[in-house]
């Protein structure tokens, strides 16, 4: 088992290399950057340096003078001392900025994240129970129908009625006008308030791929040969379900649930963006508009060892939840 | 309709016999699937609607509307001339510096002055105008207790007569005198005193000549003429200018302006109104201009005009000592946000382009972006994950560790990057639709691969393919007639869903402004007005079809999907 985790955790890291290396190169790549518009800026300011002084200058300093591999081990060296540069364009250390903003990403989610369990997973079983049921046909459509709503759409559909409509929430923002004045609880529900939207959409949106999951995994374990034993043994079926098949679904479902939990710190960006939420996904999507190399860079290998630790996490749950797999 | 079945199905049917083909039997179960048919009618209707509405609509994808509005534009400033305006002989010069001088100099009850090394003079015409000659100094008389010596100045001859009406002109105190036909001016104290030959160079003048045709224009020798007959005008009088006399009579309606007429007919306009027309092709007829200055005269804010036989409303707004002649005036303008209406269904968008064709025309694009990407996905997915599943070892090892750095790369923040790039460098919007669509495949072809793979490879372990092996089919015959169709079901449930997850992408891009580009149309920059809340609260109908055309198509390919999932794969049925 030890030995199986070393394995793909070294995998993971010769990925993530691979991974980061083809990154820097299109970072490398990118023609009109940050540096050349900062440039044109300062050689169009009177009794300048010209353009190709400054720029010879500015990729000195941000170390952008070497040739890309060169370059890129440069950088490898300093993550490795946990040194991911300044950002460029939020002239902070990019570690501090992602510190700044991180966890308002993660409550987002978090919060979306147990909300989508205790809708999607409770009303999968029941489609899954009653098939091809009113109910089901029901499930199914919602589920699909969040699936296929454009994030970007519905969060302005939301903003209509509630925002404007309604006049129950802002439009954009994380704090109201007065939140300075707010004792600490009040300025913690004022912030809570500014949520709601935000994760109901992402909540809507994202619940159907897992009530989806649950169906089809419930119908399968449903279909098995166990469960028609159970029956035949003449237990309830309250009993028949919620022992024997739930237990059973859980294995699919909790390593999947598992397996997204470093999602929980990926971000959403449409949805900041659009409620103008300052987490992780609007901050970087600020910085990849503005051609922040440092701040994109960190972001995109962030995101690809998210992806990872996910990938990890759902091979050890699966051969820790079913005994089968640890067998083989 | 199962009751239905189960009467027919009897031991002695034809029914039982008869035995339907695996694809038949497929195509009977999507049938049966209620929401894969509604799916089926939503693509339908979609495909319809772009590809054949993009037909039948009389309008282009980018087919801008305009419409006419009656709006204010300011037609011509109208003010009193409150300062001197210069008109200068022709070929002559008289510097910004040199009119202030003369200013302070006529102020200064002066009649010389000198700047930038130049002495002027200046002699009034009239009460309101002033004649300004440079002086070129030609000689000097130094008296010496009562003698006066007199000298040329660069070679000018002072001859005897010039001596003499020098001197007389100093012992007497005049500031000029002639002689020959030439008029010299004395300037100076009475111990050096110097002769000036005088040349004008210009005129300063409180009066405005206004003309009754735009081909006559002012000009110095006019100008002074008429100047001149104004200074000893009362209430008549008259001036020869180029061998024709030209009559002055006062303006009936406002005493102080002077018409000038020539041979009856008005010839020009004089009076201290200034009027400039705000556009410098336009003509202002001295006709209208006489009515502007009664209207102001009067106090009267609006009057019409005829010109071209078209009658215009014209107000007139003052402010201070400045008039504007504001002209109600039809106006082009693009037709912004209009309201559905029976010539545009869903109305007009921010360009002024009909909203129902362009969302015809973005469906188009996004169906073909979604086709497309998908294509490009199955090509290099079933090509690799094929490979390396039915090669195993290094072969599937090498390809599996390139999905797994594939399958890593965060694809959103990699389209964002790369289109604020493209952005940046204003690529055209057509080749960046196709950058766009090969991007979004090369991202999407690892899962494609994974799963081609896995089907391959728990596939070549079952005993038809053991079997087939042994018939000694070759291995062309062995992957194509009997691997691929195996995994074909599979594939054909995933790309229909992938073709809706990609439309969704391009669609989010799109909202973002990185994807598909103006001209072009696409259900997401339609959308992408609403960054702006005005559109979102008050124009409705400019984003909500376009946001229930992509959930509708998405929605469909899902339904198509999960339908074509459930038929494919029996065991889910209980």
């Amino acid at each position: 088992m030890w030995k199986f985790i070393l394995k793909r955790l070294l995998l993971s890291v010769v990925i993530l290399l691979f991974v980061a290396l083809i990154i820097y190169t299109i970072m490398r790549c990118i023609p009109t950057s940050y540096i050349e518009k900062i440039a044109r800026e300062r050689s169009m300011q009177p009794g300048s340096k010209s353009f190709d002084e400054w720029m010879a200058q500015l990729k000195a300093i941000y170390s952008m003078d070497t040739t890309i591999f060169v370059g890129f081990l440069k950088w490898v060296g300093s993550v490795l001392r946990g040194d991911f540069g300044d950002s460029w364009y939020y002239v902070i250390p990019v570690t501090e900025k992602f510190g700044d903003v991180i966890w308002y990403s993660v409550a987002l989610n978090v919060v979306t994240f147990v909300l989508q369990i205790f809708i999607a997973i409770p009303l999968g079983i029941l489609a899954a129970r009653k098939q091809y049921s009113l109910t089901d046909y029901t499930v199914t459509v919602v589920a699909l129908v969040g699936i296929s709503l454009p994030v970007f759409f519905f969060a302005t559909l939301l903003k209509l009625v509630f925002s404007i409509n309604l006049g129950w929430f802002d439009l954009y923002g994380m704090v109201g006008r007065y939140h300075d004045q707010l004792s600490p609880l009040g300025k913690f529900l004022d912030i809570a308030k500014h949520f709601v939207l935000p994760t109901v959409t992402i909540t809507i949106v994202s619940v159907g791929s897992l009530m989806r999951y649950t169906r089809t995994n419930m119908l399968e374990v449903l279909n098995s040969d166990y469960i028609r034993t159970a029956r035949a043994k003449g237990l309830s079926e309250r009993r028949v379900i919620n022992y024997h098949a739930f237990r059973n679904t859980l294995i699919p479902i909790v390593t999947i649930i598992g397996s997204s939990l470093p999602g929980l710190f990926s971000g959403s960006m449409i949805t900041e963006t659009l409620f103008g939420i300052q987490g992780i996904g609007l901050i970087s999507y600020d910085a990849m508009i503005n051609g922040d190399i440092p701040f994109s860079m960190f972001y995109m290998v962030f995101m690809a060892v998210l992806t990872l630790l996910g990938n990890l996490i759902a091979d050890i749950l699966y051969a820790v939840v079913d005994p089968r797999v640890r067998v083989s | 309709m199962d009751n239905e079945r189960k009467n027919d199905v009897s031991l002695n049917s034809d029914q039982r016999i008869k035995v339907l083909s695996p694809g038949m039997l497929v195509f009977k179960r999507f049938v049966r699937n209620r929401l894969a048919i509604v799916g089926v009618c939503c693509i339908g209707f979609m495909f319809l609607f772009s590809f054949l509405g993009g037909f039948l609509m009389p309008y282009g994808e980018a087919q801008v509307f305009t419409t006419y509005t009656e709006m204010l534009n300011d037609y011509a400033g109208v003010s009193r001339n409150t300062e001197f305006r210069y008109t200068l002989k022709d070929g002559k010069d008289f510097p910004l510096v040199a009119r202030s001088q003369l200013v302070l100099a006529r102020n200064n009850g002066e009649t010389t002055f000198s700047s930038q090394g130049v002495d002027y003079s200046f002699t009034e015409v009239s009460e309101t105008c002033l004649e300004v000659s440079a002086m070129q100094r030609v000689a000097e008389a130094n008296s010496f207790g009562g003698s006066v010596v007199i000298s040329g100045v660069d070679g000018f001859t002072v001859s005897a007569a010039f001596e003499s009406a020098f001197t007389e002109a100093i012992e007497s105190g005049a500031d000029r005198f002639e002689l020959d036909g030439v008029e010299y001016i004395v300037s100076g104290d009475k111990r050096v005193s110097g002769a000036y030959s005088s040349e004008p160079v210009a005129l300063a003048s409180y009066n405005v000549f206004d003309f009754a045709s735009s081909s006559s224009t002012n000009n110095f020798d006019f100008q002074i003429a008429a100047e001149t007959a104004a200074g000893e005008f009362d209430g008549e009088g008259s001036f020869e200018f180029g061998g024709e006399t030209y009559m002055m009579s006062p303006d009936p309606d406002d005493d102080e302006v002077i018409n000038i007429t020539l041979g009856g007919e008005l010839y020009a306009q004089m009076s201290d109104y200034i009027i400039q027309p705000i556009e410098s092709d336009v003509f202002i007829s001295l006709d209208m201009r006489r009515l502007i200055k009664e209207c102001i005269a009067d106090g009267v804010t609006t009057f019409t005009w005829e010109e071209d036989g078209v009658e215009s409303e014209y107000s007139i707004v003052r402010s201070n000592d400045r008039w504007t002649i504001k002209r109600v005036q039809d106006t082009l303008v693009v037709d912004k946000y209009q309201f559905p209406s029976a010539e545009h269904p869903l109305g007009t968008d921010g360009n002024g382009m009909d909203l129902l064709t362009r969302i015809m025309y973005g469906g188009r694009i996004s169906l073909m972006i979604g086709f497309i990407v998908v294509f490009i996905e199955l090509l290099l997915g079933v090509i690799l994950g094929g490979i390396a599943g039915y090669f195993g070892r290094w072969v599937d090892n090498l390809i599996m560790r390139i999905v797994d750095v594939f399958y890593c790369i965060p694809a959103t923040p990699l389209l964002i990057i790369l289109g604020s790039v493209m952005n940046g460098m204003r690529i055209d919007p057509q080749l960046r639709m196709i950058y766009l669509m090969l991007i979004l495949g090369f991202l999407g072809w690892p899962s494609i691969a994974r799963l081609v793979r896995g089907q391959i490879l728990s596939l070549r372990e079952q005993e038809f393919m053991v079997a087939a092996e042994a018939t000694g089919l070759s291995v062309r015959r062995r992957i194509f007639r009997h691997l691929i169709p195996n995994v074909i079901p599979q594939l054909i449930v995933n790309a229909t869903m992938s073709l809706g997850s990609v439309i969704l992408t391009e669609a989010t891009l799109s909202f973002l402004g990185i994807g598909v580009k103006y001209p072009f149309a696409s259900w997401g920059n339609i959308i992408n007005d609403v960054s702006d809340v005005y559109v979102m609260t008050n124009y409705l109908f400019v984003w909500i079809p376009a946001g229930f055309c992509i959930l509708i198509t998405v929605l469909g390919f899902n339904f198509i999907g999960d339908g074509l999932r459930d038929a494919f794969d029996p065991k889910m049925k209980r």
